[in-house]
């Protein structure tokens, strides 16, 4: 029988057959397979959004204290064509890339493990769930506290943040085989080992990519957590020493880059992710 | 191989309590014989080939292959789902050559024997396209091959066609009696389809409903190349359908009160079903 913990399915995972591919930085509105297959027409209309949009920012910046997008974009290259910031910005995306392959090796791993084991299912299961239900910022202290101010703490938060959503999402993957791919390959002679390998695991390949898309986000959002409270030289240190200068548009500047980098990133799972769907018959 | 049901019951649990959906069946289908088990749907058919399949175990009664119980699915015997089942990871070449992978068979050998199969169904051109890119047509010819790849004493195919068009159903007809005369597998075939049934056996199986039991063997004593007018053959389908009409009629009457009122059996068979059958 199942457990109470299985029945927790990440939120973004979607039920079998048809579900919609889910953005987390697309949360609002339609935001479902989006970019999936690309159209003028809906080119033209994400373009008119950001047009829009940008009106209305440097509307914003006429008749109030804020800088307009002109001057962000310009510190945003100022910025990018300075040594230091380069630096910055390699070293987050370092971490989040050595966090990230840690990430998908402990989750994929780990959510193996539970799927194919009962015994460590039993025993870790839940635990898996309780790690998962922790936003990525609240293992920022016990980071600190177990690494210091270092890399490593910010390393470990990213783990501790993106790790959870991949173990629940390939174990929820390698029990939700369809039925008939399960009764076909035992008629084939699939059995023990070989039915894991070759059919349990491929079956559950689109949850796992749906789970490493959504860790991409979570891992990010606890990268910035992070470096914010560490101070380490990368983009959320920088978030932590801009503020003291009280200057908003090298600090909107900033968070114009995180959004970038976050959504160019998102972009690339989500084609990825389509893919398969499209291969495992779940998309068109 | 020889397949025999012996008193076999089957009753499934659900919500309410027990569903039984076959009841004292006895069927045999001999080594090499073609038997179309034919019904309405919710007859039971399908948990025949699961059964002789070794997908589920009887309740009461006997499941026997070449005189041996069947305890659990075996190559030796494979099945064709009504919706194909095939892994959608894998390309047409990688679905037909699974089972042989499975069987341990190495990399050289089981590729070149699949893509005998693969030329058997006339997939060649498309031997890496994967199945979202096949018609439904296409991947039950997949589904087929990939069956046959492992070279089964038993094919069991549960309603292989029902979800394909007339002309497509036909082709596939001929093709599949064309590879039963060349391989000579014992062959069970589940349909719904009263053409299909008499067009392809050599004995069809009239199953009734709720629960399934055999109302009738039929021998179709009609000799191979068939032909769709041959009035033998509708004579067998005309008294085929007068049993199934008023099965057809039973399960409605189940399912929607009292108030349905069937005037003529030929409801079985859906306009569009019961063309297509050149044989």
């Amino acid at each position: 029988m199942e457990t109470t913990h299985r029945r927790f399915t990440p939120p973004h995972s979607g039920g079998p057959g048809r579900a919609r591919v889910s953005t987390p930085f697309q949360q609002v509105g339609t935001g479902s397979t989006r970019g999936a297959g690309f159209t003028f027409l809906k080119a033209g209309q994400t373009l008119g959004a950001l047009l829009v949009l940008y009106g209305l920012w440097w509307g914003l910046s006429r008749i109030a204290p804020w800088p307009s997008p002109r001057e962000v974009f310009g510190v945003l290259i100022a910025d990018l064509r300075e040594a230091a910031f380069r630096t910055a910005l390699l070293g987050s995306l370092r971490r989040m890339f050595i966090g990230y392959l840690l990430v998908v090796v402990i989750g994929v791993g780990g959510g193996l493990l539970l799927g194919r084991i009962p015994l460590v299912d039993h025993m870790l299961g839940s635990f898996a769930v309780a790690i998962h239900a922790i936003p990525g910022a609240a293992w920022v202290p016990l980071s600190i506290l177990w690494f210091g101010m270092t890399e490593r703490a910010v390393i470990f938060t990213v783990v501790l943040g993106a790790a959870g959503i991949v173990i629940v999402s390939t174990d929820t993957g390698i029990r939700e085989v369809p039925p008939l791919i399960v009764r076909a390959s035992r008629t084939l002679g699939a059995k023990g080992a070989n039915y894991f390998w070759f059919v349990v695991v491929p079956a559950a390949i689109p949850k796992i990519v749906d789970g490493l898309r959504l860790a991409w986000a979570f891992g990010w959002r606890a990268l910035m957590a992070g470096e914010l409270f560490t101070s380490v030289n990368g983009l959320g240190g920088l978030l932590n020493q801009i503020v003291k200068t009280q200057d908003m548009k090298v600090l909107l500047a900033l968070m114009m880059l995180i959004a970038l980098i976050g959504i160019g990133i998102d972009w690339l799972f989500q084609q990825l992710q389509y893919g398969v769907w499209v291969r495992w018959g779940l998309a068109d | 191989m020889q397949i025999e049901l012996r008193h076999v019951s089957k009753s499934f649990r659900n919500k309410g309590g027990t569903l039984a959906v076959l009841e004292d069946i006895n069927l045999t289908v001999e080594d090499g014989e073609f038997v179309c088990l034919l019904g309405p749907s919710g007859c039971g058919k399908s948990t025949i080939i699961n059964l002789v399949a070794g997908l589920e175990t009887p309740n009461d009664g006997d499941v026997l292959v070449g005189g041996q119980p069947v305890r659990r699915p075996d190559p030796s015997r494979t099945v064709v789902f009504q919706d194909a089942a095939l892994f959608p990871w894998l390309s047409v070449l990688g679905n037909v050559e699974f089972g042989l992978r499975m069987a341990g068979l190495p990399k050289t050998i089981r590729r070149a024997r699949a893509m005998e199969y693969v030329k058997l169904v006339h997939l060649s051109k498309f031997a890496n396209a994967y199945p979202h890119q096949l018609s439904g047509g296409m991947k039950q010819r997949v589904a087929i091959a990939r069956a046959l790849a492992l070279q089964p004493e038993i094919l069991l195919l549960d309603e292989p066609f029902a979800a394909l068009d007339a002309q497509t159903r036909s082709v596939l007809q001929n093709e599949l009696l064309e590879i039963w005369e060349l391989a000579r597998p014992t062959i069970l075939f589940v349909t719904h389809n009263v053409r299909e049934a008499t067009g392809l056996a050599d004995r069809v199986y009239v199953i009734s409903a709720r629960p399934g039991h055999i109302r009738d063997v039929r021998p179709i004593d009609v000799p191979r190349p068939r032909h769709a007018e041959d009035p033998l053959l509708l004579a067998h389908q005309h008294a085929i359908l007068g049993l199934l009409g008023e099965e057809v009629e039973k399960v409605f009457r189940e399912e929607l009160g009292e108030t349905v009122h069937f005037p003529e059996a030929q409801h079985v068979v859906p306009p569009n079903h019961t063309r297509g059958l050149h044989i």
